[in-house]
């Protein structure tokens, strides 16, 4: 059965056997006070009574016994007294009780004691011990019981009805639940297998109450938004990677197609350099998406970045020189990070092989990184030719070219590795445009060393 | 030299153990963990090619248990897998030197030429010559025709590494591995840079061209008689 498998109606059946359990529990401990106690003392005021009128009876006689239970009787007390002293024979000597049972039974009773008071006809209910007394008496002591009588119904009653009808309520109100909560859930299941079959666009109908369930839903389409972006991605990748190809393919296959028709030196030298290419950029993609698959695992060990990024220079200043270029380092000392040294000097040798790409002879390129905020922030300057505003946001994208650099070499892979060595270490990498030349920031949240 | 080749992939070993076959070394191939590990404690080899994902017993496993048996054979471990540290955990191990997967073969077979090399004579900084031109390690002078060079710290770096390995095909990625103790296929040019700045001062005072460039793998300086 659903209904039964269903986890909130479970849940609605286990909170009613506790509330039912809850419910007997007091009404126990009400029946306990109200009830049984009372009647317990009750009974051991009626057992010292009985004591004293026994001394009465011993010492003074069965006349003084009956003058001393009416006197009882008159007496001012809380619970209404009730006795009958009968002879030998059962004929009453003294009584307030309209009727007792004829044969004698010692031990405790319930009475009724209808009694005329002031002309009115009341019924009530006394707790009575029926006893024998020396020289063939029969006493029958008792007291008001009524009042508690009454409580010990109602007990009864809540019982009776109030739990039968509570279980009555909770099974239909569980059943509500699980009809409501489930729903709820088929909306989600819904959406999922739609996304299984293959529709990574639907999504989970939010009611707008922002509940649990709204919030869950949210949450689940953030996350079938990333999914159904990166796909997307994974999809622009491979279609940029196989349009990327076809050219030195194409010319592969014309320079062989050459050779096969007349075998010429030059021409196999051609083909090769179309091969070397090819691999060249397969490397590229490969290294690029290696990175950012591993993105979860890469090292984080302590990383000088003032001693890598003076690595880097180091590293390029023979090529910057070369072409007439100086390179201006501003690195506070004993900048710390943590990440992967090799790809963090990948990263920044990346950026530094672009400014020294495009900065003309005699330009200066400006390597600078210090503390702010906490943060570590790195940021490469040059004075080449920069990148048009409305394209700073297309330049990670992988085989992205700026337009007017056609004659530079270059695979258009350069910066869509340092994004994901970025994003890798969890660190920001931006380009802010800037008047003239290209301007790289990279930035390390505070707490990654 | 007595080659070991751990690969699962017949595509990969085939090639591989044709470009090893090719430089005048005997390769045994094979195809799994266990395989290998029997090879590898069995045989007597120069160097082994350990891949490290295996069937039947990972190559890092094949590894560990290698070293357990204090063999000290120089290994290479080739790795497809990206990013995750693999490199340090492949040192840690016990290995020597690391390939990840795409490589070109020539880098490979540089790599394990130089391992080879280990082997026999551990890296204690001696004096190296070759012609008119000597080296000295631990002073860190170079002369020529009796001439003192002044290197760079670098540069010195960059020479000292082709002298030990004088004879043998030494790679970029090897040199900015050993030079610049950086990681990663260079794919640029840059090196060529500071190895052509330090030929101008190797070659300024005179005498043969002392580096080589091996086309399509890296560099190289001839052993010649002292």
């Amino acid at each position: 059965m659903t209904l039964l498998r269903s986890l909130s109606f479970r849940l609605a059946l286990l909170y009613l056997a506790v509330f039912a359990g809850s419910v007997a529990v007091l009404g126990g401990l009400f029946y306990w006070i109200e009830v049984a106690r009372p009647l317990a003392e009750i009974r051991s005021d009626i057992r010292r009574e009985i004591t004293a009128l026994h001394e009465v009876h011993r010492r003074d006689g069965t006349n003084a016994l009956a003058a001393a239970l009416d006197a009882r009787v008159a007496a001012d007390a809380p619970r209404g007294a009730y006795h009958a002293l009968l002879d030998a024979r059962g004929e009453p000597l003294t009584t307030n009780l309209p009727s007792w049972p004829q044969a004698f039974a010692p031990g405790w009773k319930r009475i009724e004691a209808d009694i005329a008071r002031e002309g009115d006809e009341d019924e009530y209910e006394a707790l009575v011990l029926d006893m024998e007394l020396p020289g063939g008496l029969r006493l029958l002591l008792g007291r008001d019981v009524d009042d508690i009588d009454e409580l010990e119904e109602s007990v009864s009653d809540t019982v009776l009805w109030i739990v039968p009808a509570l279980l009555l309520l909770g099974v239909c109100g569980g059943a509500l639940m699980s009809r409501v909560i489930g729903a709820r859930l088929d909306a989600i299941s819904g959406a999922a297998r739609a996304v299984i079959e293959g529709d990574l666009s639907s999504r989970i109908p939010l009611r707008g109450a922002s509940d649990d369930f709204d919030r869950l839903a949210a949450t689940l389409n953030l996350m079938l938004d990333r999914l159904e972006a990166s796909l997307e991605a994974v999809r622009r990748v491979s279609d940029s990677v196989a349009h990327e190809l076809r050219t030195p393919v194409a010319r592969l296959r014309a320079a062989l197609s050459d050779i096969h028709d007349r075998p010429a030196p030059d021409g196999i030298a051609q083909a090769l350099a179309e091969a070397t290419r090819l691999q060249t950029v397969i490397d590229a993609v490969l290294r690029i998406s290696r990175i950012e698959a591993g993105r979860h695992a890469i090292a984080r060990r302590p990383v000088d970045l003032s001693a890598l990024l003076a690595d880097v220079v180091e590293f390029y200043l023979p090529e910057a020189e070369t072409r007439g270029q100086r390179i201006a380092m501003a690195v506070a000392p004993e900048l710390a990070v943590a990440g992967d040294g090799d790809l963090l000097f990948q990263g920044f040798a990346n950026l530094l092989d672009n400014a020294v790409k495009f900065t003309p002879e005699g330009g200066t390129i400006s390597v600078a990184a210090a503390v702010e905020d906490g943060a570590v922030r790195v940021e490469f300057r040059d004075d080449g030719p920069g990148i048009p505003q409305d394209l700073l946001g297309r330049v990670t994208e992988r085989f992205f070219r700026a337009p007017d650099t056609a004659g530079t070499a270059g695979l258009g892979l350069g910066l869509s590795l340092v994004a994901a060595v970025a994003d890798a270490h969890r660190s920001t990498l931006a380009f802010p445009g800037s008047d003239g030349g290209f301007r790289a920031l990279w930035q390390f949240p505070p707490g990654t060393d | 030299m007595h080659i070991l080749l751990v690969e699962d992939d017949v595509r990969i070993s085939g090639y591989v153990a044709k470009a090893l076959r090719e430089e005048g070394h005997m390769v045994d191939v094979a195809s799994d963990g266990k395989a290998g590990l029997t090879h590898a404690a069995s045989g007597s080899y120069d160097v082994i090619v350990l891949d490290r994902m295996l069937p039947q017993l990972d190559g890092l496993r094949v590894l560990q248990a290698l070293r357990a048996m204090e063999d000290d054979t120089p290994v290479l471990i080739l790795s497809a897998l990206g990013g995750a540290d693999e490199r340090v955990l492949g040192l840690r191990a016990g290995g020597d030197d690391y390939l990840g997967k795409p490589f070109s073969i020539e880098e490979l077979v540089a790599r394990v030429e130089v391992l080879g090399r280990r082997r026999g004579q551990p890296d204690l900084p001696g004096c190296y010559s070759f012609g008119d031109l000597a080296i000295d390690p631990v002073a860190r002078i170079v002369t020529r025709a009796g001439k003192r060079i002044d290197l760079t710290n670098r540069e010195f770096r960059i020479l000292e590494y082709l002298a030990r390995n004088a004879g043998r095909v030494v790679t970029r990625s090897m040199l900015l591995e050993h030079v610049w103790d950086y990681s990663f296929d260079p794919q640029t040019n840059i090196i060529d840079q500071h190895v052509s700045r330090l030929r101008q001062k190797l070659d300024r005072i005179g005498g043969e061209p002392l580096i080589e460039t091996v086309r399509g793998a890296g560099y190289s300086i001839r052993r010649r008689p002292a």
